[in-house]
């Protein structure tokens, strides 16, 4: 018999499974079919969403304006162009690299413009249109190193770094095949990594390697030596949306013609970078007091997403709980196979299922994602937690509640639950603290939580280290906090 | 005594646990005011037997049938109802740990009977009082000894006004010199009249208390007889052994 539950549990979670796939191609069929209609869709909304990676300094980063934070960049005015020309507002939605052509794809975003170069790979899953900019290849090395390097083959049997998923990073791979290659998501711990000796250099493109080692005491630029084949940067819009590429590469022609990118969008996107301050005023602003606000707004993003988490996730975590405790097979399998599968599976793969996989079928913002993710995650982990407090409980005061009369509800209610939170109250505690240190992984898709944030002050500031002990410090007094609350009521309840 | 319709009734009552059948085919009545003492070797099945007659053990086939309804044949709520008229006595007392004793007491009246606070408090006193322990109204149960918790478990059983009490070896788990006062307090509600079930270890008690000893082994009632006539002349090989080991000791 127990034997055959199992079975109709394992079969619960295929059925789960196998229920998202189907949905999927219709909907991806359906996209198929009106191909032509990107370009009055757009200008229906009135607005072009451009997907963005800003941490790639002067194609895109983040700056602190007025204190408040603005993605700024040579890239963002070629979105804007682009949206003016349509006659739409452009809105700008940042996430990592990695993700902006699953956004794509799944229809977060209108078109993609991050610095990207329309590999033939890439052209496989989406349509580009005409490069806007042809830049270089460079490798960024550590000052002290200048006589021993020149390009890439005085690489050999050293690692190199480059960004995950980037361009760089595949031209290391084919071409400097005696050194190693080290990825990382972010250009900021790139350097950083090359500052601290994980590496001895970073390939990245021209522009972005000359930002850097003009802001970054101790690193300087030198020739990649790469075979470039590449057609250069250009707009990524939709497989088949042929309209927005039409309609992009007018406003690209006119780019090109009036040399707007070295006319006016870089030199813009220059005075950011400078602050368009002394270099001395600069370093003053690089403090990390300045980015107070930002540290402030990821603190309350993240306590929002744990408080709303924390309630949901304790919520369904005690329905699901009773489900697992009752007496109806059916709810009992559901509930058991629902708490074994998110328990077996990552928060991270959770969260862009959510986000990206959903989202093919209803648009789920970021924030909401990421919140209806981690109550999700977390709410198994409660249900686990409620239901071991509770079955603690000696079955003995059961049927003496039982044999006086009270219901199976009034045992719960007022014999098995008061004894059975206090065993669950320290462990609820523990789950509540690493609910909020993995609410972090929300930054991924994009959310302005703590780590977002400190991303964004360690791309603004150049500097790598402060922004991580800050953030540390600050997750550290939100837990450490939590942790001491629920002692206080611990203690009030072994009083009682 | 005899000639009105029993109290409990049990027909053809079988029940397992798994592959392991612990009884077999259980026939028996209990009539008002009977004092019942079940006796016999460990694994017999007298502690599950009993926890058949108010369905915490749900059993296997056969019949349970109190106040005229057949117990196994009713809804949860129904259940309930005739459950508060069975008060049940543990080994373990399994008082509730988070409430003090009066709390204990009062809990099923006013949840179950809707009693005010105030008339189940004064019933529970008064409950305390019988079984000596009214000073210990708002002590908790850990501060109690095992004969102070186990005549509390008795209070708190009576004050649903039960028309039955099962006593599951109330005494096992007590101290020796604690067993007495136990005891005591169910001599007492012998006497007053009340319907009981004792499984039991205490042959004195037995053989001073009950109206009939049933003497079980092996998934039966294998012997129904007087106290008297059961300890001094028994019929069964079974009994026979069983006493001359439990005697001797």
């Amino acid at each position: 018999m127990k034997k055959a539950w199992r079975l109709i549990e394992a079969l619960l979670v295929t059925v789960l499974m196998l229920t998202i796939v189907p949905q999927k191609t219709s909907a991806a069929d359906k996209q198929e079919a009106r191909t032509d209609n990107y370009l009055r869709n757009v200008k229906r909304k009135g607005e072009l969403v451009m997907g963005t990676s800003p941490d790639f300094p002067p194609y895109e980063f983040v700056k602190n304006v007025n204190g408040k934070s603005k993605v700024v960049g040579m890239d963002i005015e070629v979105g804007k162009k682009v949206a003016r020309d349509m006659g739409v507002k452009l809105v700008v939605r940042t996430m990592d690299f990695d993700s902006l052509l699953v956004a794509l794809e799944t229809g977060k975003v209108d078109m993609v413009i991050s610095g990207m170069d329309a590999t033939p790979k890439r052209a496989q899953s989406v349509d580009f249109s005409r490069a806007y900019y042809k830049s270089g290849q460079n490798l960024l090395i550590r000052t002290e190193d200048q006589d021993k390097y020149h390009d890439y083959k005085s690489f050999a049997g050293k690692a190199i770094g480059a960004q995950t998923g980037s361009m760089q990073a595949t031209l290391i791979k084919q071409q400097a095949k005696k050194s190693k290659l080290k990825t990382m998501d972010k250009d900021n711990d790139l350097v950083l990594g090359l500052k601290t000796h994980k590496f001895d250099a970073v390939a990245v493109d021209k522009a972005t390697a000359e930002a850097f080692a003009k802001n970054t005491s101790g690193i300087m630029v030198i020739p990649s030596g790469f075979k470039v084949d590449s057609a250069g940067s250009a707009i990524a819009f939709h497989k088949g949306a042929k309209s927005l590429v039409k309609q992009a590469n007018k406003s690209i022609a006119e780019i090109k013609q009036k040399d707007l990118i070295n006319q006016k969008y870089l030199p813009k996107a220059g005075k950011y970078l400078a602050g368009g301050k002394s270099k001395k005023e600069n370093k003053a602003s690089n403090s990390m007091w300045a980015y107070k606000d930002f540290f402030i707004a990821g603190v309350g993003y993240t306590l929002f997403i744990s408080a709303i988490s924390v309630f949901f996730g304790f919520l369904l975590g005690a329905i699901l709980a009773f489900m697992r405790l009752g007496r109806n097979q059916i709810a009992r399998s559901v509930a058991t196979a629902y708490i074994e599968f998110v328990r077996g599976t990552p928060l991270m793969v959770q969260l862009l299922f959510i986000y990206f996989g959903l989202g093919l079928i209803i648009n789920i913002p970021a924030l909401l994602s990421g919140i209806i993710a981690v109550s999700l995650n977390s709410a198994a982990y409660v249900a686990e937690v409620i239901r071991s407090g509770i079955s603690s409980i000696a079955v003995g005061q059961t049927e003496a509640s039982r044999s006086l009369g009270l219901s199976r509800t009034a045992t719960m209610r007022y014999v098995i639950m008061p004894q059975a939170m206090k065993n669950i109250w320290p462990a609820l505690g523990n789950e509540f603290v690493s609910l909020i240190k993995e609410s972090s992984i929300v930054s991924v898709i994009g959310v302005k939580d703590l780590i977002y944030q400190s991303r964004i002050v360690q791309a603004d500031t150049y500097r790598g280290v402060m922004p991580l002990v800050i953030t540390m410090i600050l997750y550290f007094i939100i837990t450490f906090g939590l942790s001491s609350l629920m002692k206080v009521f611990e203690r009030k309840m072994n009083h009682d | 005594m005899t000639d009105k319709s029993p109290v409990i009734k049990v027909e053809h009552l079988q029940k397992s646990f798994g592959n392991n059948k612990v009884l077999k085919d259980i026939n028996a009545e209990v009539n008002e005011g009977q004092v019942i003492c079940l006796i016999g070797p460990s694994g017999a099945g007298k502690s599950t037997f009993l926890r058949c007659l108010n369905l915490l053990d749900q059993p296997s086939s056969g019949k349970v049938i109190f106040e005229n309804k057949e117990l196994t044949a009713l809804s949860e709520d129904q259940l309930d109802q005739l459950r508060e008229k069975m008060g049940m006595v543990f080994q373990q007392f399994n008082l509730f740990p988070h409430m003090s004793i009066i709390e204990n007491i009062k809990l099923a009246p006013m949840k179950v009977k809707g009693m005010s606070s105030k008339d189940a408090e004064a019933k529970g006193l008064e409950l305390l009082r019988q079984v000596g322990l009214e000073d210990k109204a708002d002590a908790f149960p850990a501060s109690l000894s095992g004969g102070q918790q186990q005549r509390v478990a008795i209070a708190r059983a009576l004050a649903m006004d039960p028309e039955v009490m099962l006593f599951d070896e109330p005494t096992s788990a007590l101290d020796p010199e604690m067993v007495g006062e136990v005891l005591k307090v169910m001599q007492d509600l012998a006497q007053k009249g009340m319907t009981m079930v004792v499984v039991t270890h205490e042959m004195g008690f037995a053989k001073n208390v009950a109206d009939e000893v049933w003497f079980m082994a092996d998934g039966y009632i294998q012997e129904k007889a007087a106290p008297q006539q059961f300890f001094t002349q028994p019929q069964t090989q079974r009994a026979q052994d069983f006493l001359a080991r439990v005697l001797e000791a």
